[in-house]
């Protein structure tokens, strides 16, 4: 029963809002997605190809020469693209959210227009409708880029992070 | 003309007076007249033909004359005749009015004899005729109307109050107040005329929950007072509700089945029509909404095959790192190329070398990328473009109108709202968009900035790889 009742709340709650809080929803719903599939990344998978990139460096035994330089290179690139991979579609995300909330605004307040058209300024429980449709949007928008900024500066801090770590595991000899 | 009379006159004044005489009188004679001959041959034939017509017309205006001296005689007798009739008129009027007169004073006692009888119950017809207006109006706008359709009549007749009411009237008007309000609460299926959205009007089984919905054929209705009929909504309300409708008509009485209704007994359903579809609500845009349509579009099909582009030639590079040969048809290849041309250099110029070529991969890889930046960025501030234009209008609207109507502003505000809304949908995938073609290009230049050399020096190391 109880579940029920979640999910006409749920419904309620998105037709409330029109149909810019559904894309909200998804937009939030794949940014949290990627996020999570980041912090596994960091914590499990990571870890052993970084060993794994150290061990193939310090199998080597030129560690000073031109190709040498280069080929380590070559390795923390391979590193640093996995590391990066997928933060970009994350910040872009972060600022979709607002920018969608901003359109459920204008949406909602085009809602609330047409009924000023149609019935004249006096039908504020017909105007109720479009501004509910309005502000929803707008606050869902707001909620989900902040608690989506909050992790992709943190994610962008750890991928530089690491990236430098992995720069400092791999030992060159200057010529 | 003178002038050339004179001079006529001066040469052989007989002979030309006489030709002008004749060339006037043969062109006066030309226009067709009663049974006169009409050309002249000779001048004697003209002479005879003026003295008959003198004749002729003499004869004409005695017998008009004869005609007019009758008809005198006539005029005088008739004159004697309506004058004897306006007098005995008058004498009828004279009579008339003394009765009426009599009649208008029977009349005031009479309805002086009416009040003095009447008493207290003058009060009641009064509450009589306003229930009967009141309840007039309800049955006007009631949608019970369209299953008793003939109530109308009654009430206008004791809503109007020109006579009392009868027994039997006031009667009638309680049993219909009565009626009214026991078939508000009822849930009834009855025929009725429905107006479908053809235009065309056909008897059909209806369901009328109240006075708040009435349903047919998996379909909302709404009483239209205008029309005084049930008509069919060309716009139906969400799924979600519309799907109750068909279990509730065919249920048959066991059980509980769901309805939606319309609490405000059809205007909810009627405000369904107000709101505009799509393609009204892109035409509200004007110009500006079609600009950003325009270039919104144009960016979409420019990133899509560019995001196409990148995501083969990023599969392309991914498979040269696993192969030993350079393959010309990916920046990889093509990097790697430049080493397998010149295996001789040393590594300071072979970097130089390696870094040229990458600067152009680098080039290709841009190509048109900035069209999706510029216009995910473009098309909101148009859309801003379109909300100032709206704005514009808005305020010439309340300086021609005044702000007192909210429905003169109403044009220049959706044009506003709209173009903001379509700015904002045309940015919010090229943002997307755009992510990913960045990705996709970061990936593959980070491979040829990174990697290129150091496969190169692998090479070296390892030449028989």
């Amino acid at each position: 029963m109880s579940e029920i009742e979640a999910y006409a709340a749920v419904r309620d709650f998105v037709e409330t809002g029109g149909d810019v809080l559904l894309v909200i929803g998804v937009v939030t719903f794949w940014m949290w997605i990627l996020i999570l599939e980041r912090y596994w990344f960091f914590f499990w998978v990571h870890p052993g190809s970084a060993d794994q990139v150290q061990l193939e460096w310090d199998a080597r035994e030129d560690h000073k020469s031109w190709g040498a330089h280069k080929i380590r290179l070559l390795l923390l690139t391979d590193v640093d693209i996995e590391l990066q991979r997928g933060l970009q579609i994350i910040v872009s995300l972060v600022a979709l959210c607002p920018m969608l909330g901003l359109l459920g605004t204008v949406t909602g307040m085009i809602e609330v227009f047409d009924v000023m058209a149609s019935s004249g300024s006096g039908n504020v429980r017909g105007m109720a409708g479009g501004i509910s449709k309005a502000t929803l949007p707008t606050m869902a928008g707001m909620m989900a880029a902040l608690s989506g900024l909050v992790f992709s500066v943190q994610l962008e801090r750890r991928a530089k992070k690491e990236g430098r770590l992995m720069s400092d595991r791999l030992i060159t000899t200057h010529v | 003309m003178r002038l050339q009379c004179q001079m006529l006159i001066g040469r052989g004044a007989l002979v030309a007076l006489l030709t002008l005489t004749f060339f006037v009188t043969a062109a006066g004679a030309q226009e067709p007249t009663n049974g006169i001959k009409v050309e002249a041959s000779s001048l004697d034939e003209l002479l005879d033909m003026v003295k008959t017509g003198f004749r002729l017309e003499r004869e004409a205006t005695q017998k008009r004359e004869t005609i007019f001296v009758q008809a005198k005689d006539l005029q005088e007798e008739l004159l004697r005749e309506i004058e004897g009739r306006v007098a005995t008129e008058e004498a009828r009027a004279e009579r008339l009015e003394t009765t009426f007169a009599i009649n208008e004073e029977n009349l005031a006692k009479l309805e002086d004899n009416l009040e003095q009888r009447l008493g207290t119950m003058g009060e009641l017809f009064g509450v009589v005729r306003q229930v009967a207006g009141d309840m007039q109006a309800h049955v006007w706008e009631s949608v019970t109307s369209s299953q008793l359709p003939d109530r109308e009549k009654l009430l206008e007749r004791l809503g109007r109050g020109k006579e009392l009411p009868k027994t039997d009237d006031l009667e009638k008007l309680w049993f219909e107040l009565q009626r009214e309000m026991t078939e508000q609460g009822k849930i009834v299926s009855y025929t009725t005329n429905v107006l479908t959205m053809d235009g065309d009007e056909h008897p059909r089984e209806v369901v009328r929950a109240g006075v708040f919905s009435v349903i047919s054929d998996d379909k909302y209705l709404v009483w239209d007072p205008d029309i005084q009929k049930v008509r069919e909504l060309s716009r139906q309300p969400p799924t979600r509700y519309l799907q109750t409708v068909g279990p509730y008509q065919d249920n048959t009485g066991e059980g509980f089945t769901l309805l939606a209704v319309d609490p405000s007994r059809g205007s909810l359903l009627n405000a369904l029509l107000d709101s505009p579809s799509p393609t009204e609500r892109v035409q509200q845009g004007g110009y500006v909404g079609y600009a950003i349509i325009v270039i919104g579009i144009f960016a979409g099909v420019v990133g899509i095959s560019k995001l196409v582009t990148l995501s083969q030639t990023n599969r392309k590079v991914k498979a040269q790192r696993l192969r030993n040969d350079a393959n010309p048809d990916n920046p990889l290849g093509r990097v790697l190329q430049v080493y397998a041309q010149n295996p001789t250099l040393d590594p300071e110029a072979l970097e130089l070398r390696l870094d040229q070529q990458v600067i152009e991969e680098a080039d290709q890889l841009d190509h048109n990328m900035w069209i999706v930046r510029v216009v995910s960025v473009v098309a909101p501030l148009m859309g801003l473009l379109g909300t100032v234009t709206g704005m514009i209008k808005t305020f010439q609207a309340i300086t021609m109108f005044g702000a007192g109507d909210p429905k003169m502003m109403a044009g220049g505000i959706s044009e506003a709202l709209v173009t903001t809304m379509l700015g904002l949908i045309t940015a919010a995938p090229l943002v997307l968009l755009y992510a990913f073609i960045s990705t996709s290009r970061k990936r593959i230049l980070a491979v040829l900035m990174g990697q290129s050399a150091g496969l190169v020096a692998m090479r070296i190391e390892e030449p028989n790889v």
